[in-house]
């Protein structure tokens, strides 16, 4: 028998006693996997979906918008400036200093036409450029390819196949205005929950011989290719290359969301280290009671030949497994309330992050150890001749 | 977190010092030795002009004034005396458990006093084992661990020591059970055992009949009586009957040993 066996079987005896003090590690502990667990998620996810966006920069016409007063009434508002990229100046793109991270540039054109009685986005692409931006879109029949005369193919998000019942080979006529498209659904692209869910996707030409403006793009969608590429730079670089055009990098639309995610994680951790800080508290009255309830054991064991180092280790030693025992369980159910939680908050379900558990278990001993401080100084306090003398 | 022997002394290291010889030669290179050679007696404990105050409030009051005792190596002694005489301080003192306010302890003819509190703790784990009125087992534990609790604290292998200490008091086949399934003498007995695990020189029993009926405590002083010899034995007891199976009595009245 070693001295901490001793432990372990004072505390499978006073379970019910202790079960408080363990739970209170075990709502602390609970707490903080479930902050780190949701919020490593919401991050990870953060990037990957920028990731998914594809494009690094995008480029498009810089708006000003001026209002427009007769008198003192208003009268609208007129956007200045070119609110298209003339399609014969992209090459210009190429004359930048990092040309050689440019892996894809890709043209789009937006605009509103008529689908049957009902309005739809049209977003006309260029189709080998953009299917290496959307690489992961999961299609249902093929890809548009490059134009074909008098048989023009779209494709088309799933809000607006699902309603219309469009399909693979499902013909449709898309107008603006007198004009309009005689085209066949090539595809059906699977909801991915952005914005092309209810775009119709046309080629680049269709689209502007639709919306009547040939030789012109609403955007540039830009791939940098490099790992750690000066993002940031190029943005200035393409900015430098186009006047009146504004360059946007993923990262900075990115990082303002991640601020979003920060901030709300360190809100939540404080809320966590309170609850530890609680719950150390609770650790050690428990454990101050505890001390209390055995005087006499403590003077018995003084007496058989305890020192004083033993019995403040024995006493550690009984924080360190209130602690670890609170820790597991915390980290168990931190993990499960996450995995509840985290696809409600932040739309990711998490996976249990055993990375995190060596440390979880850490804090939860140190908690417990911290704890047995107070109660240590009073046991050393007992003096066994008057503890035994006393019946 | 372990109290190694920090001592010089080379009797601490070898605790069972059944043959007194073998003492002698160790005892003069003893930087403790004392300094008349006429103390290096049969004596194994030397009370000293002990005194004991405590503090109460204010006041202080002496409970001890002055004692003197002198035990022999194996000597069974029994000490008497009214309640608040003073019986239980003594016991404490020279068990290590309590300091006394004045005078001095050999033990061994190492003076206990001048020892710190770390070092006292290794040498009582070898040198006393107590006995109490209310056995002060510790509950959770069965007799077998009760009594290998000593060892545990002295970080020492049990090489068989709690089961010859057990069938020493007649409780080998009683070993895995816990405090509340033993009667009060087999309690006690568990608490001898307990107290002999580690073969110290000193065996100190305080009421050790006192909860017990007339039958279980005679049982109980008999065991005792057959320990002595290789321990030395101090009980108090308030039954003279039962002290009469000693070798000698003593007695205390208000702090004073009475002739
Ligand atoms: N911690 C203490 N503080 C103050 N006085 C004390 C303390 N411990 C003991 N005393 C006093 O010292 C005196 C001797 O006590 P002690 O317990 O040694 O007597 P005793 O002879 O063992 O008595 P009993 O036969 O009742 O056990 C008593 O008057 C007691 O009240
Ligand atoms: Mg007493």
């Amino acid at each position: 028998m070693r001295l901490h066996m001793l432990v372990l079987k004072d505390i499978s005896r006073r379970k019910t006693k202790l079960g408080f003090a363990v739970l209170s590690v075990v709502i602390a502990a609970a707490a903080i996997v479930a902050v780190v667990t949701t919020f490593s998620a919401a991050t990870e996810g953060l990037y990957e979906e920028s990731n998914k966006f594809g494009a690094n920069i995008i480029v498009r016409p810089e708006v000003t918008t001026i209002p427009l007063v007769a008198g003192s009434t208003s009268i609208g508002s007129l956007s200045m400036g070119e609110n298209y990229i003339e399609e014969s100046e992209i090459p210009k793109i190429y004359t930048i200093k990092n040309n050689s991270n440019l892996a894809v540039v890709a043209p789009r054109l937006y605009g509103v036409a008529e689908l049957g009685n009902s309005s739809v986005v049209i977003m006309g692409v260029d189709p080998e450029k953009e299917k290496n931006l959307k690489s992961w879109w999961e299609v249902q029949g093929h890809w548009i390819t490059a134009e074909t005369p008098e048989k023009t193919e779209v494709m088309v998000g799933s809000d607006i196949a699902g309603p219309l019942g469009l399909k693979e080979g499902s013909p449709i006529t898309l107008s603006q205005g007198n004009l309009s498209i005689d085209a066949v659904v090539a595809g059906v692209i699977e909801s991915t929950g952005g914005n092309e869910d209810g775009y119709v996707i046309l080629p680049l030409a269709a689209s502007q011989y639709l919306l009547s403006k040939e030789g012109k793009v609403s955007s540039l969608e830009v791939r940098a290719l490099c790992n750690d590429c000066p993002v940031e730079e190029m943005s200035r670089q393409i900015e430098g290359v186009f006047p009146g055009l504004e360059a946007r990098s993923m990262s900075q639309i990115v990082d303002t969301e991640m601020a979003v995610v920060e901030h709300t994680q360190s809100s939540a951790m404080a809320v966590s280290i309170i609850t530890l800080l609680v719950s150390t508290l609770t650790v050690a009255s428990t454990m101050l009671a505890s001390v209390n309830e055995k005087l006499k054991e403590i003077g018995i064991m003084r007496a058989v030949g305890a020192s004083n180092a033993q019995v403040v280790s024995m006493l550690f030693f009984e924080g360190a497994i209130i602690g670890i025992i609170g820790g597991g369980i915390g980290f168990a159910i931190g993990t499960a309330a996450s995995s509840i939680a985290a696809p409600m908050l932040v739309s990711v379900s998490p996976s249990p992050m055993w990375e995190i558990l060596p440390l979880v278990a850490g804090i939860c001993i140190l908690t417990g150890m911290v704890a047995s401080v107070i109660p240590a100084k009073r046991a050393l306090g007992i003096d066994p001749a008057e503890v035994l003398r006393s019946v | 977190m372990s109290d190694n022997p920090v001592s010089n002394s080379p009797v601490l290291e070898n605790p069972v010092l059944e043959n007194p010889v073998s003492e002698k030669p160790e005892f003069s290179v003893n930087p403790e030795m004392p300094a008349n050679p006429e103390d290096l007696s049969t004596n194994l404990i030397q009370v000293k002009d002990v005194t004991k105050k405590y503090r109460l409030g204010h006041n202080e009051v002496e409970v001890l004034h002055g004692i003197n005792l002198e035990i022999k190596d194996g000597e069974f002694v029994s000490i008497m005396g009214q309640s608040g005489s003073g019986k239980t301080t003594l016991m404490n003192i020279i068990g290590m458990l309590d300091r006394p306010t004045g005078g001095s302890i050999l033990i061994k003819d190492i003076d206990i006093t001048k020892k710190s509190q770390k070092e006292l703790v290794e040498f009582r784990r070898r040198t006393v084992g107590f006995v109490f009125q209310q056995f002060h087992l510790i509950p959770s534990l069965t007799a077998y661990e009760n009594v290998a609790l000593p060892l545990v604290f002295a970080g020492d292998k049990d090489d068989g020591a709690v089961a010859s200490a057990l069938e020493r008091v007649g409780l080998a086949h009683r070993m895995h059970h816990k405090p509340v399934e033993l009667s009060g003498g087999e309690q006690q007995r568990v608490a001898i055992a307990r107290a002999v695990v580690m073969k110290p020189k000193i065996l100190l029993a305080d009421e050790p009949t006192g909860a017990l009926d007339a039958n279980t405590g005679s049982m109980i002083i008999s065991l005792l009586k057959s320990l002595a010899g290789e321990v030395t034995v101090i009980m108090v007891t308030h039954n003279k009957e039962l002290a009469a199976y000693s070798d000698r009595i003593v007695y205390l009245k208000d702090g004073n040993v009475a002739v």
